[in-house]
């Protein structure tokens, strides 16, 4: 099912200063697909689902839901939460801990009041799916982490809702099993093709599990496209900036080439992929650690930067490495296996197609 | 605010203002008056008759000493507890468990009155014991005395202090302690520098609320100071409006408005330790377990002074208690003494109209004082925790206003009050003030409930829904019922045994349990007294644990622990 919202705003006052939470947000989201807001804490994204899901009413705007419109100012309408069949998972997973695991997940059924039988069935059917077989009548106090998130995803699902709603569901989680339960998350939110709205500040997060990413920033959606458009075709300098480590130069446009557009920053003229702005438009060059590589290739496509190895890191994978070109670090990346020392003089390339333009 | 919420919070502060400001302004107002009678033509004349009475410099003297030296005592003999319990290894760890929820069984007065059996000059068991062993001509102890009530209040304050002790000290980073191990400070040398000054705070917090106890102590002075002629502030007001020929309120509520002063400012030098400790003591997330001292040597003599503790604390007082129901009059324990032993006294007390009545009255007040307690104690937290508002922070502290009033002087202050009502002389006169002076006992476990249901416990079953009644009948309420557990069990246990309001606001026919037995102590009935001890300790013992049990039932485990947690730290929600 798709949602679709409109101007939607939301204000706060705390302290006397008024907050914008929502700033007039206006986002439609695919149906059967995984979209991901992602953004610092404060942007506004945990305050827009939980409008989507009625656990607060916005200030203006409109939220549909399929073909219901679930809140609108103008139009007088408010579905209450209770009555909009959605799922989700809370950060706090908000498991009941004076109820077993079966009761956990039975509850959204036993409020649809189907006969114990069929309920019985479609719970465990739905612990099967997420692999917790057999853990019915296990008190849920005493689950472990990655256990608690499944009954409550179990929970969410149980109902067959046509949207589930996922609150940052792994930042309770340790990092080992962080990862181990995104993969699964992907598994399962991929074998059942139901609109998904997940909500986190993790960006490997929101790249592995997302169709599409919106990265929101003081209340605004700021950029909307797949995981691959917003890492490698951002267009702000903030998802740039946000969606991965990026060294990040001042740069004036100095000719749009056929091919290229071309500028000058600090480290030198960098001949770039090519965009246009408009003209009042403050630039940001931004290039990514992992694009840039030692020793000199020649080609017309690729830029040379000269520079000293000023740092050293290791740290497993690879050197962290830290170039200075004139007067600039550069973050780059070595070989774990590299015969670079600190000091050495380098020449670091980058291809045009990997400089990236954005907007301050 | 919604306007049902608003509505509530103001009925709340008024039904609270009345049972608990009031009495205060009828004390302060009472202070000014000459009589019950007479009230509001102001006058001095009380607080003259008060600062000119000759008996004051020594009550004042023997309050001094009474209060600091048995919080003294309680203070140190919870930190060495304290201290075997958290850092060392000594075996049988829940001896002390027992220890710290001991005052919730056995009633103050008649912990007192154990202590009088045993080691009064006339006819003590050991008195008697030791004078015929060494052939003595008069008792070697007197426990009618101050170092006798020091000793006996010490004892019974300690768990308050252990409650307080304890979690600091356990609780605390032991990185700091092997620090100074690292710069090659000893194990003895470490705990004068470093754990002891981190851990002030805390024992300033217990010593301090050692001393408000023991101010409001009147089990203690009244069975073991006022036969020796002893006598505290505490039992210098009952004194004024019992012994004397005409009961002087005027005069009464002229002396509490001074225990009263002392008291609240007591409470404002807790509250800075207690905020002191708090920002002190930093407790790890990390779940660092502070080292454990290998005691070798010192583990067996330690393991005999702990056990010798809990013997003296929990079975001592239930053993001279049976003992002495079961002999006709006071004797050393010996052949003559079991050849004498029969039932007599047992069967003597449930035939005894007064005594009947006194249990009838306790547990009526007990049973439905707790209910209506427990009932207004919910709604408070309710408003308390989840309408957050400057008029329920009004509530709160006005729900709190009785925890630093000694309830002798809190008593007084009823009195002015109810004599002006029909409920004067009446059970409900006993039953509105006792919910009003244990309201804070019913608040704090409430407060905790409250705070324990994270909004999106509530949220997470609207989202699967869930109706607002639904998720209050299958969320809200099941995870409450811990709480509302031990506010009732606390009320109950305290309502049971209450003793110091009801020594002012008992009369004839509203007589309680704790009020008979002070008068079989005062009558030197001392087997039917002890009687009556054994059948209110049974009763309250089967309802913590028949309560517990039904609550565990719901939670396990977490009934008992906030029980325990709830007796050393109704403060600090005053804050």
């Amino acid at each position: 099912m798709e949602i679709k919202i409109r101007g939607l705003k939301k204000r706060y006052y705390s302290e006397g200063k008024v907050i914008n939470a929502l700033d007039g947000v206006d986002l439609d989201i695919e149906a059967n697909k995984i979209f991901t807001l992602l953004g610092p804490s404060g942007c506004g994204k945990t305050t827009l689902l939980r409008c989507i899901v009625g656990l607060e009413t916005p200030d203006e705007g409109e939220i549909q839901i399929g073909d219901t419109i679930v809140w609108s100012k103008e139009k007088g309408i408010y579905v209450p939460t209770e009555k909009r069949q959605l799922g989700m998972v809370f950060q706090t997973y908000a498991i009941w801990p004076h109820m077993n695991v079966f009761n956990n997940v039975a509850y959204p059924l036993q409020n649809m009041k189907l006969p114990k039988a069929e309920i019985a069935a479609r719970v465990a059917k739905t612990l099967k799916f997420v692999q917790l077989e057999g853990f019915e009548s296990r008190p849920s106090t005493r689950l472990s982490g990655g256990q608690q998130q499944r009954v409550a995803l179990a929970r969410a699902l149980v109902a067959e809702p046509k949207v589930i709603l996922f609150d940052e569901p792994l930042s309770n989680l340790d990092a080992k099993l962080r990862e181990e339960t995104r993969k699964e998350l992907k598994t399962f939110l991929g074998d059942l093709g139901i609109t998904a709205v997940y909500v986190t500040h993790d960006r490997v997060e929101a790249l592995a599990l997302s169709d599409t990413i919106g990265v929101m920033n003081a209340g605004h959606i700021v950029e909307l496209g797949s995981p691959k458009k917003i890492y490698f075709d951002a267009d702000h300098q903030f998802v740039a900036d946000f969606i991965g480590r990026a060294n990040l130069i001042p740069a004036t446009i100095t000719e749009q080439g056929e091919a290229y557009t071309f500028v000058d920053t600090a480290v030198g003229p960098i001949r770039c992929q090519k965009r246009s702005f408009a003209p009042d438009d403050e630039l940001v060059l931004c290039l990514r650690p992992e694009f840039i590589e030692f020793g000199k290739v020649e080609g017309d496509d690729v830029n040379h930067l000269d520079g000293t190895i000023s740092q050293m890191s290791f740290v497993g994978e690879m050197y962290e490495t830290e170039v200075d070109v004139a007067g600039i670090r550069i973050m780059a990346k070595l070989d774990p296996m590299t015969r670079y020392n600190e000091g050495d003089r380098v020449t670091l390339n980058v291809k045009a197609e990997q400089c990236l333009l954005v907007s301050k | 605010m919604l306007k049902r919420e608003r509505n509530l919070t103001y009925a709340l502060i008024v039904l609270v203002s009345l049972l608990t400001v009031a009495p205060v302004l009828m004390l302060v107002m009472g202070s000014f008056s000459n009589s019950l009678h007479s009230f509001g033509n102001f006058t001095l004349k009380k607080y003259i008759a008060v600062y000119t009475d000759p008996m004051l410099f020594s009550v004042l003297g023997n309050t001094a000493i009474f209060v600091v030296g048995s919080a003294a005592f309680a203070t140190i003999l919870a930190l060495f507890l304290a201290y075997l319990n958290t850092r060392t290894d000594i075996p049988f760890k829940f001896l002390f468990k027992v220890l710290s929820v001991m005052p919730m069984m056995i009633p103050h007065v008649l912990f007192g009155v154990s202590w009088a059996l045993l080691l009064n000059p006339s006819n003590g068991i050991l008195n008697m014991w030791l004078m015929r062993a060494f052939s003595l001509s008069s008792a070697p102890f007197n426990i009618y005395s101050l170092p006798g009530m020091v000793l006996v209040e010490g004892l019974l304050d300690m768990p308050i202090a252990y409650l307080i002790i304890a979690p600091a000290m356990g609780s605390f980073d032991a990185s700091l302690e092997e620090s100074s191990r690292v710069f090659k400070s000893g194990p003895v040398k470490t705990l004068m520098r470093i754990t002891l000054p981190i851990l002030r705070p805390a024992i300033m917090a217990a010593f301090i609320l050692c001393i408000v106890r023991a101010l409001a102590s009147f089990g203690v002075p009244s069975v073991l100071g006022m036969p020796g002629r002893v006598y505290v502030l505490s039992t210098f007001i009952y004194r004024v409006i019992t012994v004397s020929l005409i009961a002087d309120y005027g005069k009464a509520a002229a002396i509490g408005m001074s225990i009263l002063v002392i008291s609240v400012g007591l409470i404002y030098v807790y509250r800075y330790f207690t905020r002191a400790s708090d920002k002190f003591v930093t407790v790890s997330s990390r779940g660092f377990k502070p080292s454990v001292v290998q005691l070798r040597k010192g583990k067996i003599p330690l393991f005999i002074i702990l056990l010798l503790i809990s013997f003296i604390l929990i079975v001592l007082p239930v053993l001279v208690l049976l003992y002495t129901s079961l002999v006709p009059y006071v004797m050393v324990p010996g052949k003559q003494a079991f050849a004498a032993m029969s039932l007599q006294n047992w069967r003597v007390v449930i035939k005894d109209p007064i005594s009947l009545r006194s249990l009838k009255n306790s547990l009526f007040l007990c049973l439905v004082g707790a209910t209506v307690g427990t009932f207004l104690s919910v709604l408070v937290a309710y408003v308390i925790v989840k309408i957050k508002s400057k008029a329920s922070g009004f509530l709160e502290s006005i729900s709190f206003l009785s925890f630093s009033f000694p309830g002798i002087v809190i008593g007084i202050g009823f009195m002015w009050y109810f004599v002006r009502t029909p409920i004067y002389a009446t059970i409900w006169a006993l039953f509105f003030s006792y919910v009003a002076t244990y309201l804070p006992y019913g608040i704090r476990p409430m407060t905790s409930a409250f705070v324990q249901i994270h909004g999106s416990l509530e949220e997470s079953s609207l989202v699967c829904g869930a109706s607002f009644a639904t998720t209050m009948r299958r969320i809200v309420i099941p995870l409450l019922v811990p709480g509302i557990v031990s506010s009732w069990v606390l009320l109950a246990t305290m309502f049971f045994r209450e003793l110091s309001l009801s020594a002012v606001l008992s009369r004839p026919g509203t007589e309680v349990l704790a009020i008979q037995i002070l008068r079989f102590s005062e009558d030197g009935q001392w087997g039917r007294l002890s009687a009556l001890g054994l059948i209110m300790i049974a009763i309250s013992i089967i309802m913590v644990a028949g309560v517990n049990i039904l609550g565990a039932r719901f939670k396990p485990g977490e009934v008992r622990e906030k029980l325990v947690k709830v007796e050393s730290q109704p403060l600090k929600a005053t804050s």
